[in-house]
């Protein structure tokens, strides 16, 4: 289809006053698995909401699937799945009643329907709950059936914010594993995390502080920029270091020297 | 050794059930403080809990009024004479009618009512003035649109008396033999503000205490957070004390807020006792309360919380406490069912109070009800409650 | 199209999977129009009268039997102490006292006329005029019958008096339920789909679904009129429900057709599903929407006629109420049941709300899209 799938530049989105996104600027290719790092209000998030459609940008170019997020989010909205990080199915609906139901909007065949129906059932690992109410779920199928039901249009962009937080260890690696295996087929996968042992799992890794970038690249390249051995030094690395900066630029900011 | 010890225990016992209070009276007041935030930061809600009791004031004080002006009245005259002019001048006369000659015949009455051109229709027969001065008695034809029934009574009754005038103005009615003086005690102009500003105070009262309660007690347990509550050591009577004093403290301003528009707009007198009424107000916010406690007992979200609490404490207030509607011309059936709703008693208290200045020994038996019915309400929802917890 | 099919099944599943919605959906309102048809009356019975009475003669007895005798007066006892009216007011034991002055019956017979006194509570200003009306009546149909036996009842010769015969059409025996059942049809049938559609809407916003519903290609009108065609549905069951159950329980006469009630049910459910949606767009949670909701219906209850006659507000709250759509469809369905109205007979209601039921649903739906996007 198209060589890059998401294309920013100078993306801003601000709410009143607050800068949520400040000028970011990315391509994502096609069949990349592209991480969003950074800590709780660093504005991953907001970006990702921004390219879903559900946010108009403040400012900037984006295009995602080659549409304009100004002008075409309608047609946008056709070529993406979104999976939120609070669970948002029905929970009085049964398992088998949410899929159908999303396969409906997404305007999927019958056929069509019965055959993704069956296949995110078994391969989700989820074919004895299809009818029991999703209320009653653990945590980690309810997240599982969320992916099944973002990707049931087989979407080429596909975007996960935090889909594993409050998911145990095990049941994390295995969501990784259907990533790994969906950005195979060639779907670019777009997630933000906290957990910087996920961000390993990336082609590549954006790492945002206060809605700025501040790395992008390979997780290899960044561990032998920084000289070390995980993400999570390099994070903090380089978030502690931000932090430094911003302080003394506080601080001279109050001498009324403005940088 | 044994007996120091024992007293050991005791001292011990002593400073810790002083420590106790202490503890428990912060926990208290930290669910307290939390719950607060909840009402203030919800400013939707807070907005209507203090303005719908406004407009309810306006719309009852203004607008509730069963008397009916005038009503457009068809003649169809017949008669075309000096006598029947003469008669349709003292409807005219009267306050009640506003007649208009109609020159259409008898079958077109129903077109007029249909159309709400009239609400009555006089027909005047074409030997209306000759039978009269014949002296042979004539029947005047009234047609009423009687869709509205209680208009319709009112029209037959103001009709009467303009017949009754008309005859006894020509002298052909019986003068009755004695007079009749009438007295209005406590609301000598009849106005409906002095009836409904109690009224709305125990409505809101009753949707702040037993209504907000339920839902926000209901809210907890959906959310989870009650289950986190459940966790730390908190007793259940604090959790529900914690709970429910930032709606009583909220109840008391909207009821103050009402009274002080009700005393200033609408020159509502308040006769008896104010520690009277604030004793009493506290005891019918305890019911409602209670009351609330007891549907979020039986409730697990939010939703069924807010259908249950407005069909059986809202609905109730307005419908069965003759808040708006006399209790005593329902029918037997729905009378007894009418002393199971708190505002019921609360109405006799406040408005006894408020306008008659009543003693709290006339007001005993409402006073008592409120107390037995928060009592048995508060000993099953408590018990109820805890039961809960522990499943 | 296929997609609208999809919500509507989806919404469907969700409302019948609820055991209690479904209760408060059918079973409710039933007993609702049960409560409401027995609780709204406007008449007065039973006034608790007190009889101070100085005279005790036969006559005063025969006066006090004529309140007693009929169900308007309840005899709640006999004093010779005017303050005991007043303190049996101020505990609720007493309504009205009948104060018959010493020398009463001597003084009829000598054609003096006493003076009789009526003294009523006024807190209830309404109930307080009627019973006084009543009083008034009984005690003028008693100096009749008195004046007519002392003079053998012939009137003033030469003179003949005018009586007046009544008809009271479509509603001969006054029942007061005929009228305002009717009206409670119209209260139950804005409960249903303005509440209920504006918490199913708001549910969704609370729990996340309707973030999910946005990044799906689903537009807003798809989204609406999911949402909105099973309650439309339910509002129809329930208006047939309640229908029901007025013609057969209450046997309120329909004599109107039931076409064309239920054509403009359709004009009404338009007004009351926008305002669910407008509702929608104002509140973020299902409390508040609840709130906004009832908020909503009192006004509109109170400004419709349902049991406050328009006529009589004041003439600013008159202009108000016509921008109430439960006015009109009150007096339509009043009209259709009792009168049979036809559709040219009930154009002047028909007109303002259909371009009320229209305006409002139309731009409840422009600030719906405005709020999601």
């Amino acid at each position: 289809m198209h060589e890059t799938s998401v294309t920013t530049r100078e993306l801003t989105r601000r709410f009143g006053r607050f800068v949520a996104v400040d000028r970011v600027s990315i391509e994502v290719g096609s069949g990349e698995i592209f991480g969003f790092l950074g800590a709780n209000g660093a504005g991953k998030t907001t970006l990702i909401r921004v390219l879903c459609g559900l946010l108009k940008p403040t400012t900037g170019e984006a295009t995602v699937a080659g549409y304009d997020v100004y002008t075409q989010s309608e047609r946008i909205k056709q070529n993406i799945g979104y999976m939120s990080q609070r669970f948002s199915l029905y929970e009085d609906l049964t398992v088998a009643e949410n899929i159908e139901f999303y396969g409906g909007i997404y305007g999927l065949a019958r056929t069509k329907l019965r055959q993704k129906e069956k296949e995110i059932l078994k391969n989700f690992g989820l074919h004895r709950h299809a009818d029991s109410l999703t209320a009653g779920l653990p945590f980690g199928f309810k997240q599982r059936l969320a992916l099944g039901c973002a990707m049931l249009h087989e979407p080429p962009i596909l975007f996960l914010d935090e889909p594993t937080s409050g998911v145990d260890p095990r049941a994390r690696r295995e969501f990784w594993d259907t990533i790994h295996e969906t950005a195979g087929r060639g779907t670019t996968v777009l997630v933000t995390t906290h957990f910087m042992e996920e961000a390993e799992y990336c082609n590549r890794v954006l790492i945002m502080h206060v809605g700025r970038i501040i790395a992008l690249d390979t997780p290899d390249a960044l561990k032998s920029r920084f000289e070390k051995r995980t993400m999570q030094e390099v994070f903090l690395e380089l978030v502690g270091k931000e932090i430094g900066e911003t302080r003394t630029r506080g601080q001279h900011g109050e001498q009324g020297e403005k940088p | 050794m044994e007996r120091r010890a024992g007293e050991d225990d005791r001292l011990y016992r002593n400073a810790g059930r002083k420590e106790n209070v202490r503890t428990s009276r912060s926990r208290i007041l930290s669910i307290a403080h939390k719950e607060f935030f909840h009402i203030l930061r919800d400013f939707r809600t807070l907005i209507i809990v203090f303005l719908m009791p406004v407009v309810q004031l306006i719309m009852f004080g203004y607008a509730l009024n069963l008397e009916i002006q005038r009503v457009d009245a068809a003649v169809i005259d017949f008669s075309r004479s000096t006598a029947s002019r003469d008669l349709v001048e003292r409807f005219e006369g009267s306050r009640f009618f506003r007649p208009f000659y109609f020159e259409g015949g008898v079958s077109q009455v129903g077109d007029l009512f249909k159309s709400r051109a009239a609400r009555v229709a006089l027909i005047i027969p074409s030997d209306f003035e000759r039978q009269l001065l014949h002296a042979s008695p004539v029947s005047l034809q009234v047609l009423i649109d009687a869709s509205d029934s209680n208009a319709a009574t009112l029209i037959r009754n103001y009709c009467n008396q303009v017949l009754v005038d008309y005859n006894a103005s020509r002298g052909a009615q019986l003068p009755v033999p004695f007079d009749v003086r009438t007295a209005v005690l406590f609301n000598p102009n009849l106005k409906s503000s002095y009836f409904f500003v109690p009224g709305v105070i125990a409505m809101i009262l009753v949707m702040i205490s037993a209504l907000l309660t339920s839902i926000a007690i209901a809210r907890e347990k959906e959310t989870g957070t009650m289950e986190q509550m459940l966790v730390s050591p908190v007793l259940p009577h604090e959790i529900i004390l914690g709970k429910v004093l930032p709606y009583i403290a909220l109840a008391f301003a909207d009821a103050a807020v009402i009274l002080f528009v009700g005393l200033l707009v609408f020159r509502v007198p308040f006769v008896g006792s104010a520690v009277l009424l604030v004793l009493l107000t506290t005891l019918y916010i305890i019911t409602a309360l209670s009351l609330g406690l007891m549907i979020s007992t039986r409730v697990r979200t939010q939703q069924v919380a807010m259908m249950l609490a407005l069909t059986v404490t809202l609905l109730p207030t307005i419908l069965l406490s003759g808040l708006v509607f006399p209790i005593a011309s329902m029918p037997a059936a729905l009378q007894y069912v009418t002393y199971l709703v708190p505002a019921r008693y609360y109405l006799l208290i406040v408005r006894g109070i408020l306008l008659k200045g009543s003693l709290l020994g006339q007001l005993a038996a409402p006073a008592l009800s409120l107390v037995a019915m928060s009592l048995v309400l508060l000993v099953v929802s408590v018990r109820r409650f805890s039961m809960n917890l522990e499943r | 199209m296929r997609r609208i099919v999809h919500m509507t099944q989806k919404e469907f599943r969700q409302v019948f999977r609820d055991k209690p919605m479904v209760a408060i959906i059918f079973a409710v309102p039933i007993v609702q129009l049960f409560i409401l048809a027995f609780a709204i009356t406007t008449e007065v019975k039973h006034t608790k009268l007190m009889v101070v009475d100085y005279d005790r003669s036969t006559v005063s007895k025969d006066l006090v039997l004529a309140f007693v005798h009929t169900d308007r007066f309840d005899l709640a006892g006999h004093t010779t102490d005017l303050r005991e009216v007043r303190e049996g007011m101020r505990g609720w034991e007493v309504q009205m006292g009948l104060v018959i002055p010493a020398g009463f019956g001597a003084d009829l017979v000598r054609g003096l006329k006493p003076q009789v006194q009526v003294v009523s509570d006024g807190v209830d200003g309404n109930s307080s005029g009627i019973a006084t009306g009543y009083a008034h009546g009984i005690l003028a149909g008693f100096g009749a019958d008195y004046a007519a036996v002392q003079d053998s009842g012939a009137p003033p010769a030469g003179l003949s008096s005018v009586r007046m015969e009544e008809r009271m059409w479509y509603n001969p025996d006054l029942s007061s339920q005929q009228f305002m059942v009717p009206g409670i049809v119209v209260v139950l049938l804005t409960i249903l789909p303005m509440m209920l559609s504006a918490m199913s809407l708001v549910k969704e916003k609370e729990i996340g679904t309707m973030e999910q519903l946005s990044v799906t290609p689903l537009r807003k009108h798809q989204l609406l009129a999911g949402k909105l065609i099973p309650f439309l549905f339910l509002s129809y069951v329930e208006l047939a429900i309640v229908t029901t159950v007025a013609v057969l329980i209450f046997r309120i006469p329909m004599n109107g057709s039931y076409m064309l009630l239920a054509l403009l049910a359709l004009l009404y459910l338009f007004a009351t599903l926008g305002l669910g949606i407008f509702i929608s767009t104002i509140t973020r949670s299902q409390q508040q929407a609840m709130f906004v909701a009832w908020f909503f219906m009192v006004f509109m209850i109170m400004m419709s006629g349902f049991f406050i006659p328009i006529e009589n507000m004041p003439p600013v709250l008159q202009k108000l109420t016509h921008l109430n759509t439960m006015r009109y469809f009150m007096s339509i369905i009043r009209d259709i049941f009792q009168k049979g109205s036809s559709l040219p007979f009930l154009l002047r209601d028909v007109v303002p709300l259909a371009a009320f039921g229209l305006t409002i649903f139309s731009v409840s739906v422009l600030a719906f899209r405005k709020r999601v996007g």
